[in-house]
């Protein structure tokens, strides 16, 4: 969908927090090349220039932590999991998109 | 033959190409601009250093200990532009549009540019900072030239040495006025490659021949550098002189070179005028002193004088090429000087040309005189 993938950036843009609350709360850790390999295949491929901006802002407003956790190969490396304050924000926004999306769907009629 | 930057990403050394560093530096000084105030700043820029390092571990092995300058662009690709959270609104996204926000661009400069063909690259340089095609800027050469008597050649043979020449990728975007740094490129990469599918590929490979072209003349620098003398190897490449220095050391080289030249002419004047009439400008040495000695006392005066104004041009010519040691620019430039001047007077003055052919006849009679000797 390289067309959609033009004019819908924004939108996606506007999600991507969502999409990274997300993934991280499916599982106990994450680590950055996780996420971006995960979002790689989607609508919401991002990169690290994005991401780890994003991230700490995710961190400063207690979204996520990160935890250095010793690496096979290489430095430590951190890997974020979502916090209480975290998953309140997440069923926030489960509970907006749903709002958004049926209200669209109800605008047709 | 490249030079390799050694750099220390998060803790990590990493041997790099030059341009390769470049890239880099550029990606990392945008990327701490973008982040502008952010509280997280220093902690974001050590997690892209890592990100970086890491990538460049997988392109490196124990046989290959250097990240060339494709793997970077490839690396920083990867990477993405970093965005800051001030502008990290929809407007970003818009790649195909003109970015809304102002971006960073480089001072727009006058270089020359060796491209398409330029013999000096002065007009070439001077069409890139105007935007306009380089036809009109030759055409206003030649048409100004006819207009003004030849005066705007003088003009342009100053800018030949005053404008510095645009070698380094950075310079080359200065020159258009164009911006150099990770996110534009990769913009302008995203926008050329849209062009590149519904016109021809004529734009990319004019773009690939220019880069090509400042490769070769950077690696002959280099190895012009490392054939005059192993102890240079360490001299400073051509871009560490600033542009205003450059442009000063080329207005000296040209001054000194004319100087160096017109030393030389009166010499040669002073010379065939003692050779052929014993005389110079009417003073008439004394009786006693046999012409030969008036001869070699002139040369003595000759290189008494002209050797601090050749060591003038000489340092000029080097600060200019970045060189110490800068070949024979210099002395070339000087006969150069003294050849064309040579002609113009043999055009114009009937004197100077009845001089010259003096001259000819002095060595003329002396080479005579010299083989039925022998």
């Amino acid at each position: 969908m390289p067309v959609a993938d033009e004019q819908f950036a924004g939108l996606r843009k506007g999600l991507l927090e969502f999409a990274i609350l997300t993934f991280v709360s499916g599982r106990t850790s994450a680590y950055v090349g996780d996420i971006l390999e995960a979002l790689a295949p989607t609508p919401f491929a991002t990169q690290e220039g994005t991401l780890y901006p994003l991230l700490s802002k995710l961190r400063r407003e207690e979204f996520v932590d990160y935890q250095w956790v010793e690496s096979g190969q290489g430095p430590p490396r951190k890997y974020y999991q979502l916090t209480d304050k975290g998953s309140g924000r997440l069923g926030e926004l489960v509970a907006y998109w749903r709002h958004l999306t049926s209200t669209l769907e109800n605008l047709g009629r | 033959m490249e030079r390799v930057v050694t750099i220390n990403l998060n803790g990590n050394s990493y041997q790099l190409e030059e341009p390769a560093y470049d890239a880099l530096r550029s990606y990392m000084t945008r990327a701490e601009a973008a982040l502008g105030a952010n509280p997280d700043k220093a902690e974001i820029v050590r997690d892209l250093e890592q990100a970086i390092a890491d990538k460049c571990s997988a392109h490196l092995s124990p046989g290959k200990s250097v990240v060339s300058a494709t793997e970077m662009t490839r690396i920083l690709e990867e990477m993405g532009p970093v965005e800051g959270e001030a502008e990290a609104g929809a407007q970003q996204q818009q790649s195909g549009a003109a970015p809304q926000h102002e971006p960073w661009r480089p001072a727009r400069r006058l270089y020359r540019i060796y491209d398409n063909g330029a013999w000096t690259g002065v007009s070439a340089g001077m069409a890139a900072y105007a935007g306009i095609d380089v036809a009109w800027v030759r055409i206003f050469w030649i048409v100004s030239g006819l207009f003004t008597g030849g005066f705007t050649c003088l003009v342009y043979l100053v800018m030949i040495f005053a404008v510095p020449v645009a070698s380094t990728s950075e310079e080359l975007a200065a020159a258009h006025g164009a911006p150099f740094n990770a996110q534009e490129v990769i913009d302008r990469a995203r926008r050329e490659a849209g062009r590149f599918a519904e016109t021809s590929s004529a734009s990319w490979r004019r773009e690939e021949r220019r880069w090509r072209r400042s490769w070769r003349r950077q690696e002959r620098n280099w190895d012009a550098g490392w054939a005059a003398g192993a102890t240079q190897a360490a001299a400073a490449p051509a871009h560490s002189v600033g542009y205003v220095e450059r442009m000063f050391a080329g207005l000296f080289a040209f001054v000194f070179s004319i100087i160096t030249a017109a030393l030389l002419i009166a010499f040669l004047i002073a010379f065939f005028s003692i050779l052929s009439n014993g005389s110079v400008m009417g003073w008439v040495p004394p009786s006693d002193v046999p012409t030969w000695l008036v001869l070699v006392v002139l040369a003595i005066a000759y290189a008494a004088i002209s050797s601090p104004f050749s060591a003038l041009q000489r340092t000029s010519y080097a600060t200019l090429s970045g060189r110490r040691t800068g070949g024979a620019t210099d002395g070339l430039a000087t006969l150069a000087i003294v050849v064309i001047v040579g002609v113009f007077a043999w055009t114009y003055s009937d004197e100077a040309r009845a001089f010259i052919e003096q001259g000819y006849v002095v060595i003329r009679d002396f080479v005579t005189y010299w083989s039925s000797q022998g």
